[in-house]
C-alpha cells in the first residue's frame, strides 16, 4: 500500500506544480511578448522495472508567435519570426525581450515600461515623428526632410528555452543559451519587424482554463487514490480483532 | 488482499501519470493459481493520441519505436516523450537534461535543419511529427474506478479473512471443551 500511497502522491505534487505554471501563464496572458511555459513529467520508475509515480521535471517555455495586433502606442513594435530586442538598463544591464511596447525617453531613447532602452538607437530631440521599417533601418522626419538615423538589430540565440526568465516578458542570456547573434531584420526567411504592432501573449485563455480544469481534477483522482490506499491500510490494521 | 493491493499499485501508478507526456498505461490481469488470485502487470500496447504543440522540437512519434536517451552518468534509456530543448552545440536534450542519442551516437542536430525518423534510429515504417507530442495514453474515469474496485476487493477479502478466522476460533474453542 505504501507504494500506491507513495505514487498518488506524487501524482498530487506533479499536478500542484503544473497548476503553478499555469496560473502563471494565465495570470500573464495580457502581458505584450510574454511566452508561456509548460511543465513536463517523468514517469518514476524504481530499479527493477516497477513505477513510483511521476515527477515534475520543470517547464520550459514555448516561444510559438504571438498574435500581432494594432498597438496605438507612439512606438509599437513586433517581431514577426525568431528573435529579441536588444535591451540595456542604465547600469548597463542586458535583457532580451519580446515586448515592443517603447516609448520615447527625454534623452531620445526608447525605453519599454520596466526602463530597458532599446540598443543603437536615439532619436535626436529635433526629430518631428521617426518610424521603422520591417528591416529595422530607424528614419526620423526632420523639418529639413527624411533621413536614417540607426537600425534595430535582432537577436537570436543557438538555444532560447536556456534563456533566464527574469520578469514577465524579460529574458536574459545565460552560458547555456549560448550568446546573442545579432541578426539584422527583413532579410528572406528571418525576422521581420512591424511598425505600430505589438506581439500578444501567446497564451490563450480558453486553453489555461482547460488546462487548468484537467490538472485539477487530476490532482483530485491522486488525492482519492491516496485515501483508497489509507483505508486499505486502516482496514489491515484492523484484520486482528480482540 | 494482495491482489487487491496490487491493483491500486497499478491504478495510482496510473493517475499520478495522467500528464505525463509519452506515458503507457500498465494493465493489470488478474489470473487464478493455486493458492488465489495474482495480478500480472503489463504496458499498454497502443500509444496515447497526439497532441498539437506548434513546437518545431516536440516530437511525436508515429508507429514503433522509441528515442533513446543517455542521462549525464551514461546510462541509457528510453522515452516516447519528445518534448525536446536544442543545445548550444546543436545536442538535443528532453525535459530531465538526458542527451538524445542517433544511429552513431549523440545526436547533433544544427537549427534550421530537418530532422529525420531514421537518424533516430527509429525502426522502419516510423514516422517524425513536428509540432505534436504524444499525450499519455491513460485514461483517469477508468482508472478512477479501479481505485474503487481495488478497495472494494479489498474490503470483501477482509471479510473473508475474518469469515476464516471466525470458523477457525470457533473450532478451537469447540476443541478445548472436549
Amino acid at each position: 500500500m505504501d507504494r500506491a500511497l507513495f505514487a498518488a502522491a506524487s501524482g498530487m505534487a506533479a499536478q500542484q506544480r503544473n497548476l503553478e505554471t499555469i496560473a502563471d501563464n494565465l495570470a500573464n496572458a495580457g502581458v505584450v511578448g510574454f511566452k508561456g511555459s509548460t511543465q513536463s513529467f517523468a514517469e518514476l520508475i524504481a530499479p527493477g522495472g516497477r513505477g513510483l509515480g511521476t515527477v515534475a521535471l520543470g517547464t520550459r517555455v514555448i516561444f510559438a508567435q504571438g498574435k500581432l495586433s494594432h498597438g496605438g502606442g507612439p512606438f509599437d513594435l513586433a517581431i514577426e519570426g525568431p528573435g529579441f530586442f536588444c535591451l540595456q538598463d542604465d547600469t548597463g544591464h542586458r535583457a532580451y525581450s519580446r515586448d515592443g511596447e517603447f516609448s520615447r525617453a527625454a534623452d531620445g531613447t526608447l525605453r519599454n515600461s520596466q526602463g530597458y532602452r532599446l540598443a543603437n538607437v536615439r532619436i535626436p530631440s529635433d526629430a518631428l515623428s521617426a518610424s521603422v521599417g520591417n528591416d529595422g533601418s530607424v528614419r526620423a522626419t526632420f523639418a529639413s526632410g527624411a533621413r536614417a538615423i540607426g537600425r534595430i538589430a535582432i537577436a537570436e540565440f543557438a538555444a532560447p528555452e536556456r534563456l533566464r526568465a527574469i520578469s514577465g516578458s524579460l529574458f536574459e542570456a545565460t552560458r547555456e543559451s549560448g550568446k546573442p547573434a545579432e541578426v539584422p531584420p527583413g532579410t528572406r526567411g528571418g525576422p521581420k519587424l512591424h511598425f505600430g504592432m505589438l506581439e500578444e501573449s501567446n497564451v490563450t485563455i480558453v486553453d489555461a482554463m482547460m488546462q487548468i480544469l484537467t490538472a485539477q481534477r487530476a490532482y483530485e483522482a491522486n488525492a482519492k487514490g491516496v485515501q483508497a490506499a489509507d483505508e486499505m491500510l486502516r482496514i489491515a490494521n484492523n484484520l486482528q480483532r480482540g | 488482499m494482495i491482489a487487491a493491493r496490487t491493483r491500486l499499485e497499478i491504478a495510482t501508478e496510473n493517475l499520478a501519470n495522467v500528464s505525463t507526456d509519452g506515458f503507457r498505461r500498465i494493465d493489470a490481469r488478474g489470473f487464478m493459481t493455486s493458492l488465489g488470485v495474482a495480478i500480472a502487470r503489463s504496458r499498454h500496447g497502443e500509444s496515447g493520441p497526439l497532441r498539437h504543440t506548434g513546437r518545431d522540437l516536440d516530437l511525436a512519434i508515429i508507429g514503433g519505436g522509441a528515442f533513446r536517451v543517455a542521462d549525464a552518468r551514461g546510462r541509457v534509456s528510453e522515452t516516447r516523450a519528445g518534448g525536446f530543448i536544442r543545445g548550444t552545440d546543436g545536442t538535443l536534450r528532453d525535459a530531465g537534461g538526458r542527451v538524445v542519442l542517433g544511429l552513431h551516437g549523440t545526436l547533433r542536430v544544427p537549427a534550421g535543419a530537418a530532422l529525420d525518423a531514421r537518424e533516430f534510429g527509429l525502426p522502419a515504417g516510423s514516422r517524425l511529427r513536428s509540432g505534436f507530442l504524444e499525450a499519455p495514453a491513460v485514461d483517469a474515469i477508468s482508472e478512477m474506478i479501479d481505485v474503487l474496485a481495488a478497495e472494494r476487493s479489498f474490503e470483501s477479502a477482509e471479510k473473508a479473512v475474518a469469515a476464516i478466522d471466525a470458523v477457525r476460533q470457533r473450532s478451537a474453542d469447540a476443541a478445548r471443551v472436549k
